[in-house]
Order: C-alpha cells, then sequence, then structure tokens
C-alpha cells in the first residue's frame, strides 16, 4: 500500500497551501541572499561608478600603450575623451599641455598622460602620470584603484618590458642577450620549441605575463589553478615557457601593483563568497522551514490527526519516515531553487555541477530535516520549538561558517562548527562549486552527512516514541 | 463484536481504565456515558488500536486489537475527540489523503468521497480550505472521513462538541441510518440526551469504570424512585426544602431544586407536605428521571462538573 507517498504528497499540498510557509522557505532567502550580495557586493555587474570623464593622452609610440587606452576605454566606470574641442568646433588630440587648465576648469577631474618613454630603463613599473582633481576622497582612490587595475589585468606586456628594460640595464646589453638566450634555450630543451622565437617572445615582455587576467591572492591554491585554467589560450610562439612562469609572476605583481580585488570580475562569478551566502541562507532556511513544520506537525494540535492515522492501517514508523522523507524532499527542492537563484545572481556554475550539487543538496537535505525531527522530539510544543530551532540554527549557522568563513572566528568557535551540519554541508557546496570535485572525492562529507542524519534521526524517533500525542 | 476484558491502562501514576470489561454486539448503537476525564477517549483509544492496555485483551471479532497489527484496523474506523483534519487542505483532500491510507484509489475512491460530501451537505464546499469552515461543518467532515473505507464498527468519540444544533441534528441522522444500515457504532458522549436520543443500550463510566451498563429503561429501574420533582428556589419553598432533605436527594442548580424521593416516600406524602406548607401546586413539576438522575445516582457527581 501507498502509506508513504500518500503521506508525503499531504505533507507537501499541505506546505504549498500554507503561503507563509512558502515565502520562508523560498522567497524569503532568495531576497536575502540577492541584498547581502549587493552588501558584499557580489553582483558587480551593477556596481560601482560609472562615466567618470577621464582625459588620457598618449604620447609613447609603444603599441602596449594603445592597449592601455583602449582597455581605459572599456572599463565602464571611466569615459575617455582624448580629444580637444577647438572653439570651431573643430577637434585635436589632447596633449599634456591641455590637461592642468582644463582639470583647474572643472572638465575633468583624472587625467592620464603615458608619455613617451613608458618604459623606463631606471625603475621597475611602469611610468604613467596622473593628474587629479581629489575633490571627493572616495572617488580618488576609486580612480586609482581602477587604473590600476586596467594597467593590471589588460597590458601586462608593458610591465614585462619594464622588467626586460630593468634587468637589461643591470646586466649590459651583452650579458642580458645572453641571459635570455639561456633561459630560451632551457625552456626549449625542457619543454621543446624554437629558442630564438622563444627568447624573442621573452625579449618582447610577454612573459607569459598576458596569461593573467585576474589578480590572485597568491596563498590560495584555488585561485592558481584558475590562472592555469585552459580558458586562457597558450599564445602561439610561446609553447611552453609560459607555464611555470604566471603564478610567480601573479606574486611578484599583486605586489607591485596594489589591486584590492580577490574576485573575478565579469559574469562567471564561480566565487566562494557567492557559494556560501546562497548554501547559508539556503540551509538557514532550511533547518528553520523543517524544524517549524516538523514541531507544528508533532504539535499536541495534531493529536487528532495523528489519531486519524494510526487508527489506520498505517504503522508509526511509517508516519515517522514519511515526515522525514518529506522534508529531504523539501529540502531539495529549496536547495537547488536556491542555487538556481544563485546561478542567475552571481554565476554560479550550477548547471556544469548538476549531478554531484544534487547529491551533495540530498544529503544536505537529510541531515536538516533530521534536524527538524529532533526539535519536533525535544519541543513539548510548537512555540518552545521555535525558540529552541532559532537559538540552535543561528548557532550551527554562525559557527558553521554559513554567514561568515569560519576562519573568521576564534579557534573554538571553529571547533564547535565542525560538529555542525552547517559546517558539512557548506563544505559539500564549496567542494563541489569551487573546488570541483569529482563525486569520488565527494563521498567522506557524504557519509558524515549521512552519519549526522542516521545519529540525530536515532535520537529523534526515540523521543518522538515518548511524545504524549503517541503514548 | 469487540469484546474487552479486564482492560486497564494507565498513564503513570493515573489509572485512566480500570478494568474494564464490555461486549458490543453486530449492528448495536452503543453509548459511552460520562463526564471529561472519565476515560471514554482512552477506551476508544485502545479499541481502535492506537495504543496497547497495560493488562486485559481487547479483540475485534476475536482477533487481539494492538498497534503492532495495522492490518486488523481496516474494519474500524475512529472519529476522534480533536479535530482530526488539515486545516490549509480542501474537504476534498483531506478525503482523498484518508481513503488513500486505507488502500481506495481511482474511481471507487471517488465514489465513496462524493457520497460522503452529499451526505453530510458539504459538496459545495469541497474545493474550500478547511480552516474556512464553521465548527459544524468540520465535524461533519471529520465524521464522514472516518468511514470512506466503509468500516464495519465506527467509534465516534464526542462528535459533537462545539456545534451548532442543525449540524448535530445532521450527524445523529447521518448515524442512525448508517446505523440502521448495519454500521455498528460506538458513540460516547457527556451529554445524556445525545445518549438517549441515539443509543440502544449505554454504558455509564466514571473514573474508568463501567459503573452501569444497559438499555435506557434498564438504567432508570436502577433508580429508587419513579419520579423526580422539581420546584422553585424561593423563600416561600426554603421551610419544604429543608424537611426534604431527610426524605431523599435534594439537589439545587439555577435557581431550582430537583427532589428525588426515597423509595418509601411516596408521591402521596409528598403532596400532603406541600399542602401543609400552603404551597400551590403549580409550583411543582413531576418527570419521568433522565440518565443524569441515573449518573448522578450511581457515581453521586454531576455529568456536567
Ligand atoms: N496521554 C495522556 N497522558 C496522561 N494522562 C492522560 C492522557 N490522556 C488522558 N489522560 C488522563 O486520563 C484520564 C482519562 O482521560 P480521557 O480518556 O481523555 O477521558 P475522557 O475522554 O472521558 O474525557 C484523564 O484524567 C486524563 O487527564
Ligand atoms: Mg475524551
Amino acid at each position: 500500500m501507498a502509506v508513504i507517498p500518500t503521506l508525503v504528497r499531504k505533507d507537501i499540498a499541505n506546505f504549498l497551501r500554507n503561503r507563509a510557509a512558502v515565502s520562508l522557505t523560498f522567497v524569503v532567502p532568495i531576497v536575502l541572499i540577492y541584498i547581502f550580495g549587493w552588501v558584499f557586493g557580489l553582483n558587480q555587474k551593477d556596481t560601482g561608478p560609472t562615466g567618470i570623464r577621464l582625459a588620457v593622452v598618449n604620447a609613447s609610440p609603444n603599441p602596449a600603450a594603445q592597449k592601455l587606452v583602449d582597455a581605459l576605454r572599456a572599463e565602464k566606470a571611466f569615459r575617455v575623451v582624448t580629444t580637444f574641442d577647438n572653439p570651431d568646433r573643430t577637434t585635436r588630440p589632447l596633449t599634456e599641455a591641455d590637461l592642468r587648465p582644463l582639470i583647474r576648469d572643472g572638465r575633468f577631474r583624472f587625467a592620464v598622460v603615458i608619455p613617451a618613454d613608458v618604459v623606463r630603463t631606471d625603475d621597475i613599473g611602469l611610468h604613467l602620470q596622473i593628474l587629479s582633481d581629489p575633490r571627493n576622497d572616495i572617488e580618488a582612490q576609486t580612480v586609482n584603484g581602477l587604473l590600476q587595475k586596467a594597467i593590471f589585468s589588460n597590458v601586462p606586456e608593458l610591465l614585462g618590458q619594464s622588467l626586460q628594460a630593468r634587468a637589461k640595464q643591470f646586466l649590459g646589453d651583452g650579458r642580458f642577450n645572453q641571459f635570455n638566450r639561456g633561459i630560451a634555450n632551457s625552456v626549449a630543451t625542457a619543454f621543446g620549441g624554437d629558442p630564438a622565437q622563444i627568447q624573442r617572445t621573452i625579449e618582447s615582455g610577454s612573459l607569459g605575463l598576458d596569461r593573467i587576467t585576474r589578480p590572485a591572492k597568491p596563498a590560495d591554491p584555488t585561485l592558481r589553478r584558475l590562472d592555469n585554467a585552459p580558458a586562457a589560450a597558450p599564445t602561439p610562439g610561446t609553447p611552453a615557457a609560459a607555464k611555470p612562469v604566471p603564478a610567480t609572476a601573479a606574486d611578484f605583481f599583486s605586489r607591485l601593483v596594489k589591486i584590492d580585488q580577490e574576485q573575478v570580475v565579469g559574469k562567471n562569478v564561480q566565487s566562494p563568497a557567492a557559494t556560501r551566502l546562497v548554501g547559508g541562507w539556503a540551509i538557514m532556511f532550511l533547518l528553520f522551514a523543517v524544524s517549524g513544520g516538523a514541531a507544528a506537525f508533532f504539535d499536541e494540535e495534531n493529536a487528532g490527526v495523528f489519531q486519524r492515522i494510526l487508527s489506520a492501517p498505517v504503522s508509526r514508523a511509517q508516519l515517522l519516515w514519511s515526515r522525514f522523507l518529506y522534508g529531504v524532499l523539501l529540502g531539495l527542492v529549496q536547495l537547488l531553487t536556491m542555487f538556481l537563484a544563485g546561478h542567475l545572481m552571481y554565476g554560479i556554475d550550477v548547471f556544469g555541477h548538476l549531478g554531484n550539487l544534487i547529491a551533495v543538496s540530498v544529503f544536505a537535505a537529510a541531515a536538516c530535516s533530521s534536524f527538524g525531527m529532533l526539535i519536533a522530539a525535544l519541543a513539548p510544543n510548537a512555540t518552545a520549538a521555535s525558540g529552541l530551532s532559532t537559538l540552535l540554527v543561528m548557532v550551527m549557522s554562525a559557527t558553521g561558517g554559513a554567514w561568515f568563513p569560519m576562519s573568521f572566528m576564534p579557534e573554538f568557535m571553529q571547533t564547535i562548527g565542525k560538529f555542525t551540519l552547517v559546517y558539512w554541508s557548506m563544505e559539500g557546496f564549496q567542494q563541489v562549486l569551487w573546488a570541483e570535485r569529482s563525486f569520488v572525492e565527494l563521498l567522506p562529507i557524504l557519509g558524515i552527512l549521512a552519519g549526522i542524519t542516521l545519529a540525530v534521526m536515532t535520537v529523534a524517533i526515540w523521543r518522538l516514541n515518548k511524545k504524549s500525542i503517541f503514548a | 463484536m469487540l469484546s474487552l476484558r479486564s482492560v486497564t491502562k494507565r498513564y503513570g501514576a493515573l489509572t485512566a481504565l480500570d478494568g474494564v470489561s464490555l461486549d458490543i454486539a453486530r449492528g448495536e448503537f452503543f453509548g459511552l456515558l460520562g463526564p471529561n476525564g472519565a476515560g471514554k477517549s482512552t477506551l476508544m483509544s485502545l479499541a481502535a488500536g492506537l495504543r496497547p492496555p497495560d493488562a486485559g485483551v481487547l479483540t475485534l471479532d476475536g482477533v487481539a486489537v494492538t498497534p503492532s497489527d495495522p492490518a486488523t484496523r481496516t474494519a474500524l474506523g475512529l472519529v476522534p475527540q480533536s479535530l482530526a483534519l488539515y486545516d490549509e487542505l480542501s474537504a476534498l483532500q483531506n478525503l482523498q489523503v484518508f481513503g488513500r491510507l486505507y488502500g481506495l484509489h481511482g474511481g471507487v475512491l471517488r465514489e465513496r468521497i462524493d457520497e460522503a460530501l452529499a451526505a453530510v451537505g458539504l459538496t459545495d464546499r469541497r474545493r474550500d480550505q478547511v480552516k474556512t469552515y464553521s465548527g459544524g461543518m468540520k465535524r461533519r467532515l471529520n465524521l464522514v472521513a472516518a468511514l470512506l473505507h466503509r468500516p464495519k464498527l465506527l467509534l465516534c468519540d464526542e462528535p459533537t462538541v462545539g456545534i451548532d444544533p442543525q449540524s448535530r441534528n445532521a450527524i445523529f441522522d447521518y448515524l442512525e441510518a448508517r446505523n440502521r444500515a448495519g454500521l455498528t457504532i460506538i458513540y460516547s458522549t457527556h451529554y445524556m440526551e445525545e445518549a438517549t436520543r441515539l443509543c440502544s443500550r449505554i454504558a455509564i463510566i466514571d473514573h474508568g469504570r463501567i459503573h452501569a451498563l444497559g438499555t435506557l429503561d434498564e438504567l432508570l429501574t436502577r433508580l429508587p424512585f419513579e419520579e423526580e420533582i422539581g420546584f422553585p428556589a424561593i423563600p416561600a419553598t426554603a421551610a419544604l426544602a429543608a424537611e426534604l432533605g431527610a426524605q431523599g436527594t435534594l439537589t439545587t442548580l439555577d435557581g431550582r431544586h430537583r427532589f428525588e424521593p426515597r423509595a418509601d416516600f411516596p408521591l402521596s406524602a409528598f403532596y400532603a407536605r406541600t399542602e401543609a406548607h400552603g404551597l400551590a401546586p403549580r409550583l411543582f413539576t413531576a418527570a419521568r428521571p433522565t440518565l443524569e438522575a441515573v449518573f448522578l445516582h450511581l457515581t453521586g457527581r454531576n455529568l456536567r462538573e
């Protein structure tokens, strides 16, 4: 007899008819995920300044300098102006001499000059001139940061050339040539390729730095792996020389250029922050939903319904497990809905990992469902259950890393956190969506979640059997 | 059909049922009359197999009723005292759930549901959420939900609590019709009027014990008097009331005295006294005693205290 499906279907129908429960489970967390994503700057697509007038004078014949201008044009924060409007409505290119009067007149607040000697031999780094009217401190800092970002992420050759020039000056022409040839030869020996071409590539300053499209925190191995990802196709002519370079170069340049930006820009934000945000709120609200639901379900108020169901050919075990199963289904749908929302809002790659995401979600939902059963078992009534679950859910979410990374917390709290189902669920989500682990690699986490579920259900069923509605 | 042998049920220190023995025959409309806390619901839940007795046995057609054997329960239907409905769902959805739990499905289930809804006048409201129903509508739905699977025995635990007179009558009519059609019913109540109207046999239960059992007439023979006499509790009757205490039981409720004479105190003697006190006969009413009196006589308690 299809007792359990009937009971589960009934629970689902009951849930769907309860608008408050539906919105608490689905709508509220999505709204919060959106709001907090906005607060944390995860949806960068529509944040930050736009249209700041920026005068650009490019006096350098270096093709890389033109690339920098193009990069600045592409930056949506800037409206790049390179021409001067004559009174007779004709235009001519801006010159450095124009800039100061224009800034004083308030026509621009920021200007960039790329001098002829943008790559200098007497210093590491680039020789750029930035003129400004720092009327607004925050704006000035933002512009500075954006300029650096444009330089760093779009024209690494310039920096490479700067390095080369500096080395040349330091070592002397002949030795420098020799040095480069030596490197090119060893690279060719080790990885194959034409030594002469490799040397030319090195001397052009293209140390493979053009692959660094994202500044990285050097200590984060995940980021480094992304830097090497095949998405940045190797430039022909630098077959292998580039391979070992980026990480080191990234280390170096992240010190040279201060860019305070941990995450990838653009659509494909596979951000651990977004994953945490979505997973964290989803788990938290799921816990509220299942514990509130289960507590109301086992409340004395429903004593009649229990009597009716149990006076039918239904065993108590069927009743309890149907409730658990319902919680798992609700949780699975809720988690996947949240991640789908995360996909739409922050570009979390849900569909690339759908199978593993479902696996983790099923086990996380099972753990949450068992928690709901436990709350229902321990609390004498729905009101007490709501108090108890609020406390426990908050503590578990905070220590389990749903709100902020665990590393922000004192060590003892991190230790507590590791005993929570929240921690292991979050860990599962991160492993799937961020670290892109395979199913087999996920098994330990799934095992732990299953263990938590089993242990909690054992206690919950033992206590539920003592409830007065069953006595 | 259902038989209880020395059934005892305790909740901790409290004995809710104390050695109850009963036999209920097929086709009976059996009443269980007792005040709140008497043990009626406990007896019902044991009969429905919701909980096991601490001592004694219950059998349904010779088969022991226990929680561990769900299959035996298909022959009975329980109308729980507290409303056993999903408020958020419609009547239709509620009946679908409960019908499916008994293995009904498809056309048969649909037919039974239509029939049930029509029988208690809920067809028009069948798609509305139960929480929008009146108390009486909920009670009617609560009742028919127990009958979809056509049980042989219906356990009705105070099915008319907090209900309007129309719904009450609808329920009575429905139950009487089903009983005539062969359904055995055990009906618990603390309203003696209900037991009087509906039940062919009545057990008077209090403190977990059966104090008397029989038809209404049989129960009334337990009383030592033929008629009970009522009169207003006014200063003019105070002296009479004081004298009557020694001749029977005198109780006062809502400004009226009720006098149940001792067997050896005939009505002629009573009226002689009223004359002596100069009280007009129209002040007095004589009536056939009710179950209330039987209950009071047997337990020393009022049904509705
Ligand atoms: N689940 C329970 N736990 C403890 N005591 C109970 C429980 N159910 C009923 N009782 C007690 O048992 C006695 C009989 O209750 P019950 O069978 O509900 O009486 P009735 O239905 O006649 O009002 C009452 O004193 C009641 O308080
Ligand atoms: Mg009761």
